[in-house]
């Protein structure tokens, strides 16, 4: 893992697509300090890095699939009420370039 | 109107007696909401509620939650009743489906009278960063406590009187902290007993649908209407529904209590201590066993570290669909990526967007191992060490914090014992998704502290009944922080 | 210097399920935009994906075709990365655990069979469908959603013919299975080529060049040619292959510069949290692949035990439409290789004249089977048949009821025969002569005037026996 600093971190919020202030990015690296430390000591405990990590809270098998069966849409309206700029029933955004 | 602060059982027997009519309840909650003072509510759907009440199903006259009102934290999707999370980057938002629970509610007679405010998005546990501000403790008229967060404002709602039953949620102790502060019943399910379609995710592989009641049988009857399948759900379970309330005041005469001494040992408050112990002397009476069990001090100081790494990593991804494009605020910009930057850098406040950058920090590939892997592996090991103890007893109790709602004006964070364990050990549950109750068992200086009872996944029977006869201990309940007159 | 083309593909196949990856919106194409969407499409807060059976039972089938291993254990990874058209701000896909892995399909290139091999197979979803005006874009979420399955071969394949064989090949089993309508031109096969080369007989991977937006066969394999002449050009003057995406430029027939690439973009994946882990059971997978659909390479066999040489039935598999409408008309019980030749004649030119596919033609394969047994039975005749198949193409209707309208009803009555018969024979007392003497073709004159005096009602099988006995008997 790299040294934390300022640049990294606000790269980081760049590609999250948020823009951090100085102030914002310091604190940030304080916090940063305190978290890298404790996980440090959470390495140090026997036989963490033995196990294999957990993403679900137990084995939960719920064996479930969806039967392929279509629903009736959202009438188109109503999906694009909340959307801010909507032009022919579509969203519109200033010209994607990629 | 003394209803409102009555349980959910009374109401329903002066309703079916006919002392009060649901449109009576409804109306005077409404009112009590619109002169709250403590910062509770997002939005008050009196228009709504009063549509719902006056078309009121009477078949459902004999549902226990027929007529009464409720609210609902601000992060439940409720259709055609703005939802914003209490969040800038959601206002405006009125989301066009309803959650799940909110469904069960309705379908159970209950009208929902208000939206109540957060912690921005759920993500913090003192009541004070959503957009709205603080959200203060009914208890404390001087406004100087927290309630606590991150369902402060469902918190605060039904400790003031307002409604007897409000829905929160608890990724870490998001109920069951503000329970402890507030005098109230704060119950989190098996992870996976109730639906949590409709719940704006934080962390998914923490996040609990959890309420708040003010006595133990409301919050088993509760689990009656919320607990079960649901299909738009992948991680619901298919487990059979039990009905909560039967056996609740069982005796537990030879049950089985753990007390982890570690963490009865972080508290430093001499009277909260005092009281735990006077209630372990209790649950003994009433003839539990109880007994004191040591665990790893550094794997109940990894909880909180380890907590914090898995929900910025998934809560980063979670709130990647706020983008400004689909739904609430956006803000212009030259090019899409404009919209975006500009969008999420007004919309999200500063707390919520550091998270976000330890959460994506932990994921990238180089950091991986140390962080976000790793705090997987550690969270394997809390869960590991809690279940063995829950081979043995049948629920662990502990001190749900470290004393009375701290004061506001305090910072919270710092590296002692006491504010890695006392302060966030309850964690522990959201990483194994076992059941959790939080309620009351004293008092100091006017405001009311609590404790925790924790047993094995899909054992929340067992877990009620222990409670109740806790509940029958400390006489502790259906408590309500009074208006100074 | 002689280089070594390494190739490998990236295939996407969006499928044709009723409803979505995750959600139970809706799966169509070419339709109104937004009209197709519902809240799990659109990322709304709150909203949870729930995979999709079909979608599962399909990357299997598609899977044991290659002859993968399947996993039996299903569970997604999010991909995070930011873009307009991405609704979550993350797709959900399976990086850590295809569910196939490891397979092979085998082409054939100049006469010989060649192996190629697949790492893996897996599930992922589609994004919005962006369409670009001059100043701005507007989003169309009826896509977003769609079940996709991402095949990934090895780098195998050594020239674009190759891999225009193996896309084929792909496009064929991913129909046949029905899986997908598998268009490239309509985005439903999508095609992404890494190409680098290498000293001939050396092992090291040269730089690798994605080229990207192919759709169709023939593009791929141009832009595959035109890829290895560019890149040999600046290797045989020391240049450097830079690593970078192009995409191919139809116009130019040239693939052209899109981007550089740079550092490997960090996607930051992790486990799915909403999706507990699906246990497929033994059963569950052995009924997807018994169940499944017959391959291109299972007809073919079926197709020669029913009698058809390869090259009627290669035309016949050349699309699932046609060789699913070959099926049909074969229930009717009619000769195989007769409905063969009428698909592959007459229906066929007709579809080609009218620039329409078999799936827009209308005549019911049990009328087509029909009227080919109408002339197996001899109760018309091939150019009677003809007719009645132009007048089912103008109203598709049972062959028998145009029989009648056209009074194309033959003369099987034997009186009515042998009474012409006489009549003929009568008259031509030196060719009964002839005949006898074995001059077989008068024969064919008798039954020519027999037509003529009957304006071509007479059953043929009918008068030639006939005429026989008569001629025998005098």
């Amino acid at each position: 893992m790299k040294t934390i600093t300022k640049e990294i971190l606000r790269e980081a919020a760049t590609k999250l697509m948020f823009k951090l202030t100085e102030e914002e990015l310091d604190q940030l690296v304080k916090e940063f300090d305190i978290i890298v430390k404790q996980m440090e000591l959470i390495g140090e405990i026997p036989g963490v890095d033995e196990v294999e990590p957990m993403t679900f809270p137990f084995e939960c098998a719920v064996n479930y699939l969806r039967e392929d069966v279509a629903t009736k849409p959202v009438d188109r309206d109503e999906i694009l009420k909340n959307a801010k700029d909507v032009v022919d029933g579509q969203i519109r955004l200033p010209k994607v370039v990629g | 109107m003394k209803y409102l602060s009555k349980s959910i059982t009374e109401i329903h027997n002066a309703l079916l007696n006919n002392e009060v009519t649901p449109l009576e309840l409804v109306k005077a909650a409404i009112e009590l909401a619109k002169n709250d003072t403590s910062n509770a509510f997002e939005y008050i759907c009196e228009k709504e509620a009063l549509e719902k009440v006056n078309n009121l199903d009477p078949n459902l006259k004999d549902s226990l939650f027929y007529g009464v009102p409720v609210v609902i934290k601000d992060n439940f999707s409720t259709k055609d009743i703005p939802t914003c999370g209490s969040s800038n980057i959601l206002n405006g938002y009125v989301p066009i489906f309803s959650s799940e629970v909110v469904l069960r509610l309705e379908k159970a007679g209950a009208i929902i009278i208000g939206k109540t405010t957060l912690d921005e998005l759920a993500m913090g546990g003192r009541g004070t960063t959503g957009h709205k501000g603080i959200t203060y403790n009914p208890w404390d008229k001087s406004h100087t406590h927290l309630i606590g967060g991150s369902s402060c404002g469902s918190a605060a709602a039904i400790s003031a009187g307002i409604v007897p039953f409000a829905i929160g949620s608890d990724t870490g102790d998001s109920v069951r902290k503000p329970a402890n502060n507030a005098g109230l019943v704060g119950l989190k399910p098996t992870w996976g007993r109730i639906s949590r379609f409709g719940l704006f995710p934080f962390a998914t592989s923490l996040d609990h649908v959890a309420y708040f009641t003010r006595n133990v049988v409301d919050s088993a009857i509760a689990l009656n209407v919320l607990a079960g399948r649901d299909d738009k759900d992948a991680s619901s379970s298919f487990k059979e529904v039990e009905d909560y309330t039967k056996g609740i005041d069982d005796s537990i005469k030879d049950k089985k209590i753990a007390v982890i001494k570690e963490i009865v040992n972080s508290v430093s408050d001499k009277d909260v201590i005092k009281a735990f112990n006077d209630s372990v002397e209790g649950l003994r009476k009433a003839g539990a066993i109880v007994e004191e069990v040591s665990m790893d001090i550094k794997l109940l100081k990894a909880i909180y570290p380890t907590y914090i790494i898995i929900s910025c990593a998934e809560a980063t991804s979670n709130n990647a669909n706020l983008d400004g494009i689909k739904f609430g605020a956006r803000e212009p910009g030259e090019s899409f990526e404009e919209v975006m930057i500009n969008t999420r850098t007004k919309g999200f406040s500063t707390l919520i967007k550091r998270r976000f950058v330890i959460g994506s920090y932990s994921l990238l590939r180089e950091n991986a191992d140390e962080l976000f892997i790793r705090a997987q592996k550690c969270r394997r090991l809390i869960v590991n060490a809690f279940t063995e103890v829950l081979k043995e007893y049948d629920a662990i109790y502990c001190p749900a914090a470290p004393g009375v709602a701290p004061l506001i004006s305090g910072s919270g964070e710092s590296l002692s014992d006491e504010y890695l364990i006392a302060d966030n050990y309850l964690a522990f549950a959201n990483m194994s998704g076992m059941p959790s109750i939080t309620l009351p068992i004293g008092f100091k200086g006017g405001l009311p502290f609590g404790a925790n009872l924790t047993s094995k996944i899909f054992d929340e029977s067992n877990l009620l009944n222990i409670a109740y006869n806790l509940e029958k201990v400390t006489g502790l309940k259906d408590l309500v922080a009074k208006e100074e007159k | 210097m002689e280089f070594e083309a390494v190739i490998g593909l990236e295939i996407h196949v969006e499928m044709k399920t009723n409803s979505k990856m995750f959600s139970s919106g809706p799966v169509s194409f070419g339709i109104d935009p937004n009209t197709e969407v519902n809240i799990v499409d659109m990322a709304f807060p709150g909203t949870m994906p729930v995979p999709n059976k079909q979608a599962v039972i399909n990357a299997i089938r598609v899977s044991n075709a290659l002859h993968m291993s399947i996993d039996d254990t299903v569970i997604f990874e999010r991909k995070n990365y930011f873009y307009s058209d991405l609704p979550k701000g993350y797709q959900i896909t399976q990086q850590f655990r295809p569910i196939g892995r490891e397979g092979y399909l085998t082409i054939n290139v100049n006469g010989e069979d060649k192996k190629i091999g697949i790492e893996r197979l897996h599930m992922e979803e589609d994004t919005c469908k962006q369409l670009h005006s001059w100043d701005f874009s507007l989003l169309d979420y009826n896509r977003a959603g769609i079940p996709l399955i991402e095949i990934v071969s090895k780098p195998e394949m050594r020239s674009g013919e190759e891999a225009a064989k193996y896309v084929e090949k792909i496009r064929s089993i991913v129909s046949f299975l029905d899986v997908s309508d598998g268009k490239m031109e309509e985005g439903s096969l999508r095609c992404d080529v890494n190409i680098s080369l290498r000293e001939k007989g050396t092992e090291k991977f040269g730089t690798k060049v994605e080229i990207k937006n192919l759709n169709s066969l023939a593009n791929i394999q141009k832009a595959i040619e035109f890829e290895i002449s560019r890149q040999s050009i600046i290797l045989d003057f020391g240049g450097h292959i830079e690593q970078e995406t192009r995409r191919f430029d139809e116009g130019s027939k040239e693939t052209v510069l899109m981007r550089v690439k740079t550092d490997a973009v960090d996607y930051k994946y992790f486990t799915e949290p909403n999706i507990a882990p699906i246990k497929l059971s033994k059963e569950f997978i052995e009924g997807a692949i018994k169940t499944s659909p017959e391959l291109a390479e299972h007809r073919l066999e079926r197709y020669k035990s029913l009698g058809l040489n390869d090259y009627d039935s290669s035309l016949l598999l050349s699309n699932k439409e046609t060789s699913d409408y070959f099926d049909e008309v074969n229930k009717s019980g009619a000769n195989p290789k007769l409905i063969a030749n009428w698909i592959i004649g007459d229906v066929q030119s007709y579809l080609n004249k009218n620039g329409i596919s078999i799936k827009e033609f209308k005549v019911a394969p049990k009328h087509l089977g029909g009227l080919i047994k109408l002339v197996e039975a001899n109760k018309v005749s091939n150019k009677q048949a003809r007719e009645i198949f132009e007048h089912m193409l103008v109203e598709d209707k049972d062959p028998e009821l145009y029989v009648k309208e056209l009074g194309f009803v033959q003369v099987s009555d034997e009186g009515e025969l042998l009474s012409i018969i006489s009549e003929l024979l009568d008259a031509n007392p030196n060719l009964i002569a002839d005949y006898k003497a074995g001059k077989d073709r008068v024969l064919g004159f008798f039954v020519g005037q027999i037509m003529k005096k009957t304006q071509g009602k007479a059953n043929p099988s009918l008068t030639s026996k006939l005429l026989v006995q008569e001629i025998m008997k005098r």
